[in-house]
């Protein structure tokens, strides 16, 4: 309720009107009757603001936000952001609420793979496209056609990810230190089967929980394997630790991060001395730059949310852009969308989204790498796999 | 007569005095569902319930046996997942996968109940926590079974016998049969003389267990029926979720269920699905407010403590007793229950011999032997730390003792529990006052009766019979809290006295006692002796126990120095040395007096 | 040399434990209440830290003395509003006021500060020393000299001086100390002061090396109540070592065997040591109160 962006308003008085929005709308909310009749898209945003996940969670709802206040003329969108925790129940929860007040057109739904699991089953019921950019495979491989991913999947980020070590930097023995959540435990299984196809094992392999503070022990354990690269899938907070205690013991083992390390507030935590020879894959890296439809997102981005966007936030913002540009063009009903999502093409500003029949859009992804002397990756490698008929 | 014994009204295990206004309110909410609820509103009711479920069990352990159990989210966890695993990995349906996530988390309350029961409260509290977390660990890592982190998904709707609940209104009313049919159980459970034990077993566990109360196999069942109501909750919440990921088994749930059995009120079913509803519906009315709202809810949580400490349940009654005070219950009509029938035995009524105790090294009680005869009042004295207390400890197997026998009634019973003891036939007193702060006089003689009448009412009869017979009528419906010492220590005679016990063991009684009073309390005792009860009483005031006892025995440093008549023992010279003796410095037992 | 090494961290990661355990206990003590919301007062210690150095480029050892005076007033604030309502009620609603506190307190960080990890400044400096081949950071020694400071500092404070005596007798037995003449309310408050400081000290040091997150205190006030029963309920030697076990566990035996093997030993040490001290390592300190 928080963001009723209406897109009739005029653009420059948005951003004073958004800082006043969650007061008033918190004001409204009771006084709101709860199905929005008069507006002809109702697009809401169920993604965790709290918890764990709040980092990636919040990026995902400013690039959703951002993108529904750029709506193309002439389209009224009616939204609002609805916390969905961590746990799967709150985001079932949330979607009931969401459809409650009017079958939505599309929902910008959580990151977290359990949550969208929990989703599917309600979302296939109510005919509610789901757009997110989690990057747990599963949720693609159930044969829900109501599912669409605005993020390379693990398939695709992790393929990349070995490729650029084994390929890129001649490396044989990597060592593999994943998070022991959902999305480690997928990565994990990814980049096994990855360097498995290009002929590599793993010397090293271990998850990490992210309550772990001290990362030295995994470090000796890993360094003990004498690996020749050191392969994150990590948290943000983990990623940084993990990285500057390796900069501490003089590591000089190469580094390949996960996505988490391309996002700004996780370089924020290092410095960038720390930093030099780190890369990681991720979809993009919207900071450093690139095409002019790319800088003004970032230069709009930083100017309304008060802080950096990282690729989670530029999948959101493309995923709801696509919607967008479907109903422009005349898909206004959950199937019209869903179909539209399905069957074309659309360039965003990360790359050019297509499906390939089971809702993954998203099929590159790029390494950055940081020079040491700045906290902005530069992108060093596209990876695109081939794009599906 | 039974029948025209009017006991608890039956909704007092359920609420209270508070009956009407939950039963108004749970017909509101019914028709709300019923009538006005979108399917967002019955998701909520939904969710409600389960947790209602989960909270309901909580209830029994924490509630009623008053042990802190962190493991409640673990089970329902547990539950959750063996419907995750047996119903969308092995393809079992409903029918199959309910009862196995019930009988799942009980299996594991029954095999980790052996050490984890006896330890006390927050180790107890630490252990189960422990427990949850290897659980959670091996949830995570044995991903084969579990699926790892990303857990179970693709969980079936409920289906049973070809009958789909699906979801919104059918889904919602299915699962609140399912907590009307717990709340049922578990009030029914509560009842009779669970309902005198329980508030016994939580404040004075060892009085509880002098009165024969078997304090171990209350906590075991209350142990596994919460570990049952918490898989049935896990099992809905799986169908509900559809999937089944760690989150299931981390400590915010835990937390949830403690806050809303504190909430709606400790130990009430009532309070359990009071809590459940308002704990899950509060965070939903903030929605509105995006990223505040959790912020309000803590301080709405916050507010809801503070102002309803005793919660929700709680207050209501609490509110209703001062705005409409209640008329006191009226008193059954006492009942002689006639002497117990006990089986024939010789010699003394009780007989211990070479009982003896350390601690630390130090023989607290060395090597007693005594006995006592039906009818006798034996006096025990003795300086401080000489071992008097300790030695009616070992006797009612509060402390076990290192070497010597016990025989009650001519049956050996050396080692046995607290509480098979008692009910062998020996009541005990205690030196601090152990009446239950809740209740008046008249439950807490009832709950003396507890083990032999089992039902309510006429533990009731019986109970004013004997307060009757301690004078003591009167006092029937003052709630104890406000007793003063000497009606307690009548009560509290009542209560050991309603047992009609073989063999009383009561320590320091006049302690406290105006002489009026302890004139009052010899008489008693003597009548109780004239009646067949064999008296050991552990006493300082020698004026007091001199002119009573039969038989006088006295203890230094765990040893028995003399005994004899009240006379032999006023005369002793060993005795005299004990208590004044410049030879005999205050001795320095570490065990109680 | 890497056991050297390892032994250093988990040290240094102890010595910080110890300080919320610490508060925990101290509270514990004091009130025979649980303070389930001390892992989020070192949160908000950290982000405190976090922001006072935003506006105040000094070193972390010049904002120590500033965090703790503000925590000291939010533990004011604490015992004010979600304690003393509830002195004479049952034990257990403190539990949950303090759990509402902890709510309270992440979810106005996330408000406050956003989601994001934040790092707090370096006591001294961000160097590393090198020790005959040891390469230890700086801050880890910082942190085991101050957190260790602040550990004689307390017992100082409890042992020797009048005030201690005071808080000591507080804590003993409110009844007969107020029978003495003892502010016993100020007492209360006090000590709550006491322990939201420590909890802030805590929150400057961890957040430094490890990071602050608007849920990190979760895992924390897990850890504070191991440690804290595991020593023996109210002691504060044993909530101490229990601490540096809990470390011991979370850094050195991790450095042999896998994150989930170590964290799984150490709920299974816990309940070895259960089994055979019933009452933990120390024994019972704060009692049937408790």
């Amino acid at each position: 309720m928080a963001d009723k962006t209406k897109n009739s308003g005029n653009p420059a008085l948005r951003p004073a009107l958004r800082k006043v929005l969650p007061l008033a709308a918190a004001l409204l909310a009771s006084v709101i009757p709860p199905a929005a009749a008069a507006a002809e898209l109702n697009i809401p945003v169920l993604v965790p603001v709290t918890g764990f996940l709040a980092l990636e969670g919040t990026s995902q709802r400013n690039g959703a936000v951002l993108a529904l206040s750029d709506a193309p003329a002439g389209l009224k969108v009616e939204s609002e952001v609805i916390d969905t925790g961590t746990a799967p129940e709150g985001a079932v929860t949330a979607l009931e609420r969401a459809a409650g007040r009017g079958t939505p057109t599309a929902v910008a739904a959580s990151m977290l793979g359990t949550q969208m699991l929990a989703m599917l089953p309600l979302a296939e019921e109510y005919g509610v496209p789901l757009v997110t950019v989690s990057g747990t495979a599963s949720i693609t491989e159930r044969g829900n056609p109501w599912v669409f991913r605005f993020f390379p999947g693990d398939g695709v980020t992790k393929t990349a990810h070995a490729r650029y070590a084994v390929e890129e930097l001649g490396k044989r023995r990597p060592a593999v230190i994943h998070q022991t959540t959902a999305y480690g435990q997928s990565g994990q299984a990814h980049l096994r089967d990855a360097f498995a196809k290009l002929g590599v094992e793993p010397v090293f392999e271990e998850g990490v929980d992210p309550g772990i503070r001290d990362m030295l022990p995994v470090l000796t354990k890993a360094m003990a394997a004498n690996p020749d690269v050191l392969i994150l899938h990590l948290h943000s907070g983990p990623t940084a630790l993990f990285i500057r205690q390796a900069a501490a013991m003089g590591i000089t083992v190469p580094i390949v991060a996960g996505s988490a390390m391309h996002q700004p507030s996780t370089a924020a935590l290092l410095e960038p001395a720390e930093l030099k020879g780190v890369c990681a894959e991720s979809s993009a890296s919207p900071v450093s730059g690139g095409t002019p439809e790319l800088e003004r997102f970032t230069a709009d981005y930083r100017a309304t949310f008060k802080t950096e966007p990282d690729a989670f936030a530029l999948g959101q913002y493309d995923g709801i852009r696509m919607v967008l540009d479907a109903a422009a063009k005349g898909a206004e009903t959950p199937e019209a969308i869903r179909d539209a999502l399905a069957k074309s093409t659309y360039q965003g500003l990360a790359m050019t989204y297509r499906s390939d029949g089971r809702g993954n859009m998203a099929h590159s992804a790029v390494i950055v790498c940081y020079d040491g002397a700045s906290r902005v990756p530069a992108v060093v490698k596209r990876y695109d796999t081939a794009a599906p008929p | 007569m039974r029948d025209r014994v009017p006991w608890a009204s039956s909704w007092t295990g359920i609420a209270g005095g508070a009956t009407p206004a939950l039963v108004l309110a749970g017909a509101l909410v019914a028709a709300h569902a019923v009538l006005f609820a979108d399917p967002y509103g019955l998701r909520v009711l939904t969710v409600a319930g389960v947790y209602a479920l989960a909270v309901i069990g909580y209830q029994m352990i924490f509630g009623k046996a008053g042990a802190l159990s962190l493991a409640q989210g673990t089970f329902h966890g547990l539950g959750a997942y063996a419907t995750g695993i047996v119903g969308s990995q092995l393809g079992y349906g409903f029918a199959v996968t309910f009862p196995v996530s019930i009988l799942v988390p009980t299996v594991l309350a029954l095999v980790i109940a052996a050490p984890v029961l006896r330890l006390e409260s927050h180790y107890f509290a630490l252990a189960t926590l422990g427990i949850g977390q290897v659980a959670l660990l091996g949830a995570v890592e044995w991903q084969g079974v579990t699926g790892g982190s990303n857990g179970i998904a693709g969980v079936a709707a409920i289906e049973l016998f070809g009958w789909r609940p699906g979801r919104g209104l059918p889904l919602a009313l299915f699962v609140w049969a399912l907590v009307a049919a717990g709340a049922v159980i578990a009030w029914r459970y509560g009842r009779g003389w669970r309902r005198l034990a329980f508030p016994l077993m939580r404040d004075n566990p060892a009085a509880a267990r002098a009165l024969g109360i078997d304090i171990d196999r209350l906590r075991l069942e209350t142990f596994a029926l919460s570990a049952a109501y918490a898989g049935a909750a896990g099992a809905l919440a799986a169908h509900i979720q559809r999937v089944v990921s760690p989150e299931v088994l981390e400590f915010p749930v835990m937390v949830t269920i403690l806050t809303m059995a504190v909430i709606g009120g400790r130990g009430r079913v009532g309070g359990a699905i009071a809590g459940a509803l308002l704990l899950t519906q509060l965070p939903e009315w903030f929605r509105g407010w995006e990223r505040g709202y959790l912020l309000l809810y803590g301080v709405v949580l916050l507010a809801v403590v503070v102002a309803a400490p005793w919660g929700l349940v709680g207050a209501l009654e609490r509110a209703r007793r001062r705005w409409l005070p209640e008329r006191p219950r009226p008193l059954p009509v006492p009942v002689d229950p006639g002497p117990r029938p006990t089986p024939p035995f010789r010699g003394p009524m009780l007989y211990v011999a070479g009982l003896s105790k350390s601690f630390g090294g130090v023989r607290a009680v060395d090597g007693v032997s005594l006995w006592i005869d039906r009818g006798e009042i034996l006096g025990v004295i003795g300086p401080n730390g000489s071992g008097k207390t300790t030695l009616i400890n070992l006797m009612t197997s509060l402390e076990k003792p290192d070497g010597g026998k016990l025989y009650v009634r001519g049956v050996e019973m050396t080692g046995m529990p607290t509480h098979r003891i008692a009910r062998g036939g020996v009541a005990r007193g205690f030196q601090m006052a152990s009446l239950p702060p809740d209740g008046d006089a008249l439950d807490a003689v009832a709950a003396g009766r507890a083990m032999i009448d089992k039902d309510p009412s006429s533990a009731a009869a019986h109970a004013l019979h004997f307060l009757t017979l301690t004078g003591a009528a009167d006092l029937a419906r003052t709630p104890c809290s406000v007793l003063p010492p000497g009606s307690r220590r009548r009560v509290e005679l009542a209560r050991a006295l309603a047992r009609q016990p073989g063999a009383l063991l009561l320590d320091e009684p006049a302690a406290g006692l105006t002489e009026a009073e302890q004139a009052d309390l010899a008489g008693q005792i003597r009548s109780a002796a004239a009646s067949g009860v064999a008296v050991l009483i552990v006493e300082h005031n020698m004026p007091f126990l001199l002119p009573l006892a039969d038989r006088i025995i006295c203890l230094d440093e765990g040893r028995i120095i003399a005994e004899g008549t009240p006379d032999a023992i006023r005369r002793d010279p060993a005795v005299m040395a004990a208590y004044l003796g410049p030879s005999h410095p205050e001795p320095a037992h570490p065990g109680p007096a | 040399m890497i056991v050297a090494q390892l032994l250093v961290n988990g040290l240094a990661l102890g010595a910080a434990y110890a300080l919320v355990a610490l508060g925990f206990v101290l509270v514990l003590n004091a009130t025979g209440a649980v303070n389930f919301a001390q892992g989020d007062l070192v949160m908000a210690g950290g982000f405190l830290a976090v922001a006072l150095a935003g506006s105040l480029p000094v070193p972390g050892i010049v904002l120590l003395p500033l965090v703790m005076g503000l925590m000291a007033l939010l533990g004011l604030a604490v015992s004010l509003l979600a304690y003393l309502p509830l002195r004479n009620r049952p034990p257990v609603s403190v539990f949950i006021s303090t759990i509402a506190v902890g709510i309270i307190l992440q979810n106005g960080v996330i408000l406050l500060f956003g989601p994001e990890p934040k790092a707090a400044p370096a006591l001294f400096g961000a160097t590393t020393v090198s020790l005959g081949g040891l390469v230890i950071p700086e801050q880890s020694i910082a942190v085991i000299a101050v957190a260790g400071l602040l550990i004689l500092g307390q017992h100082w404070l409890f042992a020797r001086t009048q005030l201690g005596r005071r808080l000591r007798a507080t804590a003993q037995d409110p009844e007969m100390a107020r029978a003495c003449g003892i502010p016993v309310t100020a007492m209360i408050a006090l000590t709550f002061a006491v322990g939201a400081a420590l909890a802030g000290a805590a929150g400057l040091l961890l957040s430094n090396q490890f990071f602050v997150t608007p849920s990190s205190g979760a895992g924390l006030i897990l850890k504070a109540y191991i440690a804290v029963t595991i020593g023996g309920w109210g002691s504060v030697a044993g909530a101490v070592t229990g601490a540096l076990l809990i470390a011991a566990f979370e850094v050195v035996a991790s450095a042999t065997v896998s994150y989930s093997a170590a964290t799984a030993a150490l709920y299974l040490a816990v309940l070895v040591i259960l089994t055979f001290r019933p009452q933990g390592l120390f024994g019972e300190a704060a009692g049937a109160r408790a």
